[in-house]
């Protein structure tokens, strides 16, 4: 260390004696611009308009993206190809967040879930009905994507998830 | 130190505000820089990002460029400071013998932030910050004015550096179209809006939007991906005091330090002489002499005197140099770009002829606190 | 191509959840002197060059090392900044690894320092900023900004590790017992470290069980805390750490590998990761790892293993995704007792992240602790003696693992 910094111990530092002042200062994340591309989604969010879901699919790996992205990641190529998803999912995890209503006062119990739509081999976030029961959610449980009566071409077209009885047999969760 | 070879590079055209998403241009910059190699996706052993969490706006700015840097399954990591120093960090893993191919990204958006503002959150957050006095303009003033004063050189003799770099990004075709100005003289630059008295407007590197990619190899395997790879020779780095009042502002002791750390690896006794051409980060146009005369192409107080022409003896920043684009985390990674060019001859209308020898640096902080240099050879 | 690596010494600060008697400088100066004071035959002049990060997010400082320069002893040295998020602790003591094994010339003894002073910043808008800009994205896309809010708020570390615990839960059906069992074990061993920030010598598993959930399946008393820290580590040649100390500790394997990112994708797309608890990231980097250290049988061979689990179920997890462990085996190991500190394989008897978080630091407490192990120098020593280990740390959105593999015999592969 330089002569200047040298210091023989920090010993003289004791514990309960605060020696510090606070200053404030912040993390303006406001002043930022995020950019991002659209030109990949487009097709993607007119498909929505007709109650269709799609998503694109890299011809090197052949994973389907839902919703769609601009590079797969495992190839670095960009994905060229469209497919449909059905509008059958699972769910592929779940976490359950507490929310306190700032003017009740009151926790709503909402769980957030992963859905892995069928077709697709990407998972996105979303909402369940409010009126499934929390207790009821597990792990490759079956829903349904519930679309809004009028749709306007974005990802707020599927209001929520609703449950619903599978009956195929391709895949088998177990509970 | 065993020599280790670039094998690619690419990089994207500065913008001031680039009409592209920030992993449109990070998958640009990583998939040209392979398809210029040759290579796949899977050759890629090792990948180094530079990025900053408060250029980007995120915390973990290089969270959510796995996909799109090629970082997929392979050994990652970023480093926090230039470009060039993420080289670094891609050198010694590549030195290390652990790794076969290391691709190394950096850059950010300026576009997307106010850069000057986002600067102050560099200083000190007890002295500097709270009276934002010192700031990397304000700093850049006192240093301007540190060298003018003990070297008796005139604001026109800086102001010419800015005019030849200007100049020369007008041949360069990456450079930001802002500051290509074939046609600038003197007065122009001193005659711009004042940043901090003496440095105006027109010394300044101008912030913009860029991301480049570089790949590193060892020797073997650099020749069999390609018949021309540049060598990295030499490399030195190194930090300086953070007050201002602790260095001697008119010299920069930490590149004198690294240079001689990379000349000592690179077995160069005579820089002036043996060095063809210098790519050096300059944040401001005074900073290119004074590393000129740390790196010792010329005695203290005369880098003025250096013919740093493209056609001279000694081209400095042929590319335009910072002042022809500055992206943060990105600028010091484009200079050894640029200095690569020079030695393979793909530098276009800028080329210096016969280029042997080049070094590249890179800097971080007020005042280039930190700075990093490389001597690169041709093959 | 390279050289063998050793570590000479690790030191910690006192860590707490909040040091309003230092400054961050100050921080970072109390592990370096602890690290300096293990290794008596060094002096902060002897060293080469330096290595640090932290989370710049936290604190509200970018590039703090550059006003903290003096405060390191770097002044006219080389030093390299390496930040990776949570894993950064992880980074920088590899990447002290590396400037060692480089070779570089003059560059022989490197100082790594990893920090972090969480009180002096916002955490929680610290943590949420990670995806800030992904998520609102979402909302150009037509998802209205309330919902966005609950989005980020299930978005930050506790939430991503909620969705994990879920599926490890289901795959391995493991009740909340088992998770709380594991921070039990944690906090006990925290208080036998005298570093460590939340020392529960007589914690149960019923005291725990009985806090309210933070996110389900996580409650108050399984989340680790938040911490105010430093730890620092010296690397050194194989012929010098001879020199300086009685057991150096080679660093035999090193890795940091990535998968894709789990939740949520780049640019509000979907994740990769349909199973975030898969983990290849961390299956990846010990297969890199030990093929470097020549651990061919890691269940056998390794003696003692520093896992980053800020929550329980990720102890699990690690511990078989990093070969320790049979799949799905790792509840019983606990229950057992063969994790225990007088046990066959103990696993964080320095505490782990469970009991001290000082985000920027905790990934390198992790290889700094497995490394005094072998040494003998721990402060919570296991009783039999450590030949090899292991310290892993873990970072970004679930996807980037960090591993060091060390031993008492110079091993590396070349």
């Amino acid at each position: 260390m330089s002569k200047m910094t040298q210091r023989k111990s920090l010993d003289y530092i004791k514990k309960d004696y605060v020696r510090t002042r606070t200053l404030t200062g912040s993390w303006y994340l406001a002043s930022y611009k995020f950019k991002f591309n659209i030109t990949h989604m487009k097709p993607f969010l007119e498909k929505l308009k007709e109650k269709k879901l799609i998503g694109n699919q890299c011809s090197s790996c052949n994973r389907v993206f839902y919703p769609p992205r601009q590079v797969c990641g495992k190839c670095l190529v960009k994905p060229d190809k469209w497919v449909d998803i059905r509008n059958t999912a699972r769910v592929s995890t779940f976490a359950i967040s507490y929310l306190k209503d700032p003017e009740t006062g009151e926790v709503q119990e909402r769980p957030m879930v992963l859905v892995h739509h069928d077709g697709a081999d990407t998972t996105s976030i979303a909402e369940l009905n409010p009126e499934i029961d929390v207790k009821d959610v597990y792990v490759g449980m079956p829903i349904i994507a519930h679309w809004r009566d009028e749709t306007v071409g974005g990802l707020m077209d599927i209001e929520y998830y609703d449950k619903f009885i599978d009956d195929s047999d391709d895949i088998r969760y177990k509970k | 130190m065993q020599k280790v070879g670039i094998v690619g590079y690419y990089q994207v055209k500065l913008y001031s505000d680039a009409n592209y998403g920030r992993y449109e241009m990070i998958f640009e910059a990583s998939r040209g820089a392979l398809d210029k190699a040759g290579l796949k996706k899977k050759d890629i052993s090792t990948v180094i990002s530079c990025t900053n969490d408060y250029y980007d706006g995120r915390t973990i700015s290089n969270c959510f460029t796995v996909e799109v840097g090629g970082g997929y399954m392979a050994d990652e990591s970023k480093v926090e400071m230039d470009g060039a120093h993420a080289v670094l960090y891609g050198l010694m893993r590549v030195l290390s013998g652990n790794h076969n191919l290391a691709a190394i990204w950096g850059g950010s958006m300026a576009s997307c932030y106010p850069y000057h503002t986002v600067r102050l959150y560099e200083t000190d957050p007890t002295w500097e910050r709270s009276l934002a006095y010192v700031n990397d303009v304000t700093s850049a003033g006192f240093q301007m004015r540190a060298y003018m004063e003990k070297y008796g050189v005139t604001a026109e003799e800086i102001a010419k550096v800015a005019v030849k770099n200007k100049k020369n990004a007008a041949k360069n075709p990456l450079a930001l179209k802002e500051a290509q100005l074939p046609n600038i003289t003197v007065k122009d630059v001193l005659d711009s809006g004042i940043y901090a008295d003496p440095v105006t407007e027109l010394m300044v590197a101008p912030p913009c939007d860029c991301v480049a990619a570089l790949l590193l190899a060892p020797e073997k395997q650099a020749l069999k991906i390609t018949d021309k790879p540049v060598w990295i020779t030499g490399v030195g780095y190194n930090q300086d005091p953070y007050y201002l009042g602790d260095r001697d502002l008119s010299g920069c002791k930490s590149m004198n330090l690294a240079g001689k750390m990379a000349y000592n690896a690179a077995g160069i006794n005579d820089p002036s002489s043996e060095i063809d051409v210098a790519e050096l980060f300059e944040a401001n146009a005074h900073e290119e002499l004074i590393f000129a005369e740390e790196l010792g192409f010329a005695k203290k107080g005369k880098g003025i005197e250096i013919n740093s022409a493209i056609n001279g003896d000694l081209p400095i920043n042929p590319s335009g140099g910072a002042l022809g684009g500055n992206p943060p985390c990105a600028t010091g990674l484009i200079r050894i770009i640029e200095a690569v060019k020079q030695l393979t001859g793909e530098a276009g209308d800028y080329q210096v002829k016969g280029a042997k020898r080049a070094v590249a640096s890179g800097q971080v902080g007020m005042c280039a606190q930190n700075n990093i240099i490389y001597v690169l050879e041709a093959n | 191509m390279g050289r063998q690596v050793a570590i000479a010494s690790a030191g910690f600060s006192e860590h707490a959840s909040k040091r309003s008697d230092v400054s961050m400088p100050e921080l970072v100066s109390e592990a370096i002197e602890d690290c300096l004071k293990n290794a008596p035959g060094v002096e902060i002049g002897d060293i080469d060059a330096f290595v640090n990060g932290n989370m710049p997010a936290f604190e509200g400082s970018n590039i703090p090392e550059l006003w903290m320069t003096d405060w390191m002893g770097a002044r006219n040295k080389p030093l390299l900044r390496v930040t990776t998020g949570g894993t950064t602790g992880g980074t920088v003591a590899i990447s002290g690894y590396y400037t060692v094994a480089a070779g570089l010339p003059g560059i022989d003894t490197v100082l790594a320092v990893a920090f972090e002073q969480q009180s002096q910043g916002d955490t929680s808008v610290g943590l949420a900023s990670v995806a800030y800009g992904e998520i609102s994205i979402l909302n150009t896309l037509g998802i209205p900004y309330e919902q966005i809010s609950r989005l980020l708020s299930a978005g930050a570390a506790i939430g991503v590790a909620a969705y994990q615990a879920t599926t490890y839960m289901n795959k391995t059906k493991i009740k909340e017992e088992d998770l709380a069992r594991v921070v039990v074990q944690n906090r006990r061993n925290a208080a036998k470290t005298w570093w460590a920030h939340l020392k529960m010598p007589n914690l149960t598993i019923e005291e725990v069980l009985d806090t309210p959930y933070v996110q389900y399946p996580l409650r108050y008393g399984m989340v680790c805390p938040a911490s105010d820290g430093a730890c620092a580590m010296l690397f050194t040649t194989e012929e010098k750490a001879k020199d300086i100390c009685d057991i150096p500790v080679y660093v035999n394997g090193v890795a940091s590998v990535a998968n894709e990112t789990a939740v949520l994708g780049y640019d509000g797309s979907g994740s990769c990761q349909i199973d975030p608890s898969m983990q290849l990231g961390a299956i990846r980097s010990a297969e890199l790892t030990y093929s470097q250290a020549g651990i061919s049988f890691p269940r056998k061979e390794i003696d003692y293993a520093e896992v980053y689990s800020p929550f329980p179920n990720q102890e699990l997890m690690w511990v078989e995704k990093l070969g320790l462990f049979e799949e799905a085996t790792a509840p019983e190991m606990y229950e057992a007792g063969v994790t225990a500190v007088n046990g066959e394989l103990p696993v964080n008897c320095s505490g782990g992240v469970n009991a001290t978080n000082a985000i920027g630091a905790s990934a390198m407490e992790r290889p700094a602790e497995a490394a005094l192990q072998i040494m003998g120098k721990a402060s919570n020593q296991v009783p039999k003696t450590v030949h090899t280990s292991i310290g892993s740390g873990w970072g970004g959105s679930l996807n980037l693992i960090t591993l060091m593999a060390m031993s008492d015999q110079p091993r590396r592969k070349f």
